[in-house]
């Protein structure tokens, strides 16, 4: 297991810079409120997968990432991504004997938490963003989880 | 790390909860220094350094793809393309010798009202980056930051008219807020009778609104709204937009009118920033509020919030000055509203 951890290193790092590149991809204005939080999906993943090799970290510097590359306050998708992480790695254990749909119904409501904090940080900071289009993410990246998990547990298994 | 090498379940229960926490603090402080003090600045400056990277990998594949589409173009379509730019270069010089000798007189006629505040400025011009910030705020990253000497609350132009306002530089990069910004403000003026007002944007990129304007206010669909310059943050005289709606409720006092924005805001591709001349003199008109303002927008004081905030002080001066014969109270009310 500790051998592992090492080894594990690698993949979470691409996947975490991949999913960063997804984050900020150019989508047409249309579609752009249906872009599900890859980033946060992956750390989810991770969180869930091999917590020892550093799942909170990853969370937390994610989260920088993610306040640097959007330009908001430094700390917010940080403080979101970590409570939620942490709350994932605490449902690791019974997230793996769950059926897909209720792992999938789990993962709406960590994404809708993460959307939550998001949601209370910029009325806290007096950027109130009011569109329900922001509660649609959760859904699709819900929606993405079983082909996520099969990408990246085809990934790390190599 | 350490906490949680401890193979105990419960001791790894534990770890979690204290990194949690740990974290979950840092965040919290970051985000309270970064709102509250401006010490954050420098450092997210060098972040940003490591985030144009993945700016740039991200970008460039779609300006990899436009240069591709240009360089497979045929010499017919160049040929045609060239001899339309001909036509449109010909028609510009005839439109620009007419605007010379308007120019000309209206700076005599300035003179002569010995008010003149030549703004003519620098420029540089900058690329918007295909990068998507955030898909509910209006804003796009440009590829001119501190190095180029772009400083937050700096005008930027489009060939169109007024695009937006820098909020956020980076070393490298520099976030532009749009006009169309449900938190951005400007100080307009209506280009036929000089009746001064403010344009708040609505989260649309197609329209603008005018909140702070009478029922009896003289306005037409069609008027062009050009930057009054008050509050110093644009350069005055730049086009803003054209009436394009106006709706008159006598029930209410007053008007809602929306106006198309005379730039492309989702559109265009290159971005002017505009340097302002130091002004000689500020006039009498607006005490002292130029120099403040370019003040403040130079030293960059909590980044996000300083163009809110100079456009809520231009909004209060503008609508006082717009009726000045009405109570002190809207112009308050249209300050608090823009502040929030």
């Amino acid at each position: 297991m500790m051998r592992d951890t090492r080894l594990r290193r690698l993949p979470m790092a691409l996947s975490a810079l991949v999913a960063l590149a997804l984050a900020v991809l150019p989508l047409p204005t249309a579609l752009d409120p249906f872009r599900p939080d890859f980033l946060v999906l992956v750390v989810f993943y991770w969180s869930i997968e091999s917590p020892r090799a550093g799942g909170l970290t990853l969370a937390f510097v994610a989260g920088i990432a993610l306040d640097v590359i959007k330009g908001v306050v430094l700390g917010q998708h940080a403080l979101a991504l970590t409570l939620m992480s942490a709350w994932a790695t605490h449902l690791r254990l019974r997230l793996r004997v769950f059926s897909m749909v209720s792992q999938c119904l789990t993962i709406f409501a960590l994404l809708t938490g993460y959307q939550f904090v998001l949601f209370w940080i910029d009325g806290a900071t007096g950027n109130p963003v009011t569109t329900f289009g922001r509660w649609l993410a959760p859904v699709i990246g819900a929606l993405l989880w079983p082909l996520l998990t099969a990408l990246l547990g085809h990934l790390h298994e190599r | 790390m350490v906490a949680f090498r401890n193979t105990d379940p419960s001791g790894r229960t534990t770890g979690l909860l204290v990194r949690c926490v740990l974290y979950s603090l840092l965040a919290l402080g970051l985000i309270i220094v970064d709102k509250r003090y401006d010490h954050l600045g420098r450092i997210r400056r060098l972040l940003s350094i490591v985030a144009y990277p993945v700016q740039i990998a991200v970008a460039s594949p779609f300006e990899g793809w436009d240069w591709f589409r240009e360089s497979v173009t045929t010499r017919d379509a160049l040929r045609a393309d060239k001899a339309k730019l001909e036509a449109e270069l010909r028609l510009a010089q005839f439109h620009l010798q007419r605007y010379e000798a308007l120019e000309a007189e209206s700076q005599r006629l300035r003179a002569l009202r010995d008010a003149t505040r030549d703004v003519t400025d620098r420029f540089v011009i900058g690329n918007v980056m295909d990068v998507d910030l955030d898909a509910f705020r209006e804003r796009v990253l440009v590829d001119k930051g501190a190095q180029d000497g772009v400083f937050v609350g700096q005008a930027v132009l489009d060939a169109g008219g007024v695009f937006g306002q820098v909020a956020r530089v980076g070393q490298l990069t520099a976030e532009v807020i749009l006009l169309s910004d449900a938190t951005h403000a400007i100080p307009v003026q209506v280009n036929r009778n000089g009746l001064r007002t403010v344009a708040v944007g609505t989260g649309d990129m197609s329209r603008l609104k005018l909140p702070y304007l009478p029922t009896s206010a003289d306005v037409i669909v069609g008027d062009l709204l050009v930057t009054s310059g008050l509050g110093g943050g644009f350069p005055p005289g730049y086009p803003v937009g054209t009436v394009a709606e106006v709706k008159r409720d006598p029930a209410q006092s007053l008007a809602e009118v929306e106006v198309k924005p005379a730039a492309a805001l989702d559109r265009s591709r290159e971005l002017m920033f505009v340097w302002l001349k130091p002004q000689p003199a500020a006039p009498a008109a607006t005490p002292a509020a130029p120099p403040a303002a370019a003040h403040t927008a130079a030293a960059g004081p909590a980044p996000g919030s300083a163009p809110v905030a100079t456009a809520a002080a231009a909004a209060a001066r503008a609508a006082s000055a717009a009726a000045p014969s009405a109570p002190p109270a809207p112009a308050a009310s249209a300050a608090g509203a823009n502040d929030e």
